[in-house]
């Protein structure tokens, strides 16, 4: 298997500004609270993704984005193995498009001092990102 | 020997899959080595989306909870 390309979220911000979609793989609730704020963006929930993941377009660039970045890197993964090529995760997730103060709409405090803990958390690494 | 694997990134249900994995292993006298597997991208060469995941032999068995020590005492018979 071929490791999933990751970008960080500036870059990510730069593909969605010419036009790649993000596919937000967190749960309702998660979404309902705090959400990127793009012009393209699809809600696919980590365990609605199994029987939801043939949604995500082939053709064109998506970026795939979580709380994070750990179940977005699982879901690009499930992509490539189902064939897609055209799919790449996000790294460190909202909680790092927060930090860098990139467009939300919702309450940024749902996800502020959240990253260590969680289930398949990332832990609470603190290297920056570009 | 049975080869027993456990998919999770690190969640506390991995590790209780783990503890209880590894306690009817010691109570059974099971002839088996358990492995815990966090790389990403080794969890998801067998396409599972939620962990943890009881992979026995290869085969995947439970996945996105934490079964119970009769639940895995059985699955190990």
């Amino acid at each position: 298997m071929k490791p999933a390309k990751e970008i960080c979220p500036t870059t990510t911000k730069g593909k969605v500004a010419e036009g790649a979609l993000l596919v937000d793989v967190r749960e309702n609730d998660e979404v309902s609270e705090l959400s990127f704020d793009v012009p393209n963006v699809m809600y696919i929930p980590l365990s609605e993704f199994e029987e939801r993941y043939e949604e995500v377009p082939k053709d064109k660039e998506v970026v795939l984005v979580g709380k994070n970045g750990m179940n977005s890197l699982k879901a690009t993964y499930f992509l490539m193995n189902h064939g897609w090529t055209n799919v790449v995760n996000m790294q460190h997730g909202l909680i790092r498009w927060v930090e860098k103060g990139f467009p939300t709409k919702g309450n940024v405090a749902a996800v502020q001092g959240k990253d260590t803990g969680s289930c398949c958390g990332a832990g609470s690494e603190t290297s920056s990102c570009c | 020997m049975k080869t027993i694997k456990i998919l999770g990134t690190g969640c506390p249900k991995c590790k209780q899959m783990e503890s209880i994995v590894k306690e009817v292993v010691a109570e059974h006298n099971v002839d088996a080595e358990v492995i815990k597997v966090e790389d990403i991208m080794e969890i998801m060469q067998y396409n599972v989306m939620s962990t943890p995941v009881l992979v026995i032999d290869e085969e995947v068995t439970i996945k996105g909870r934490v079964p119970s020590k009769t639940e895995v005492a059985d699955l190990l018979k």
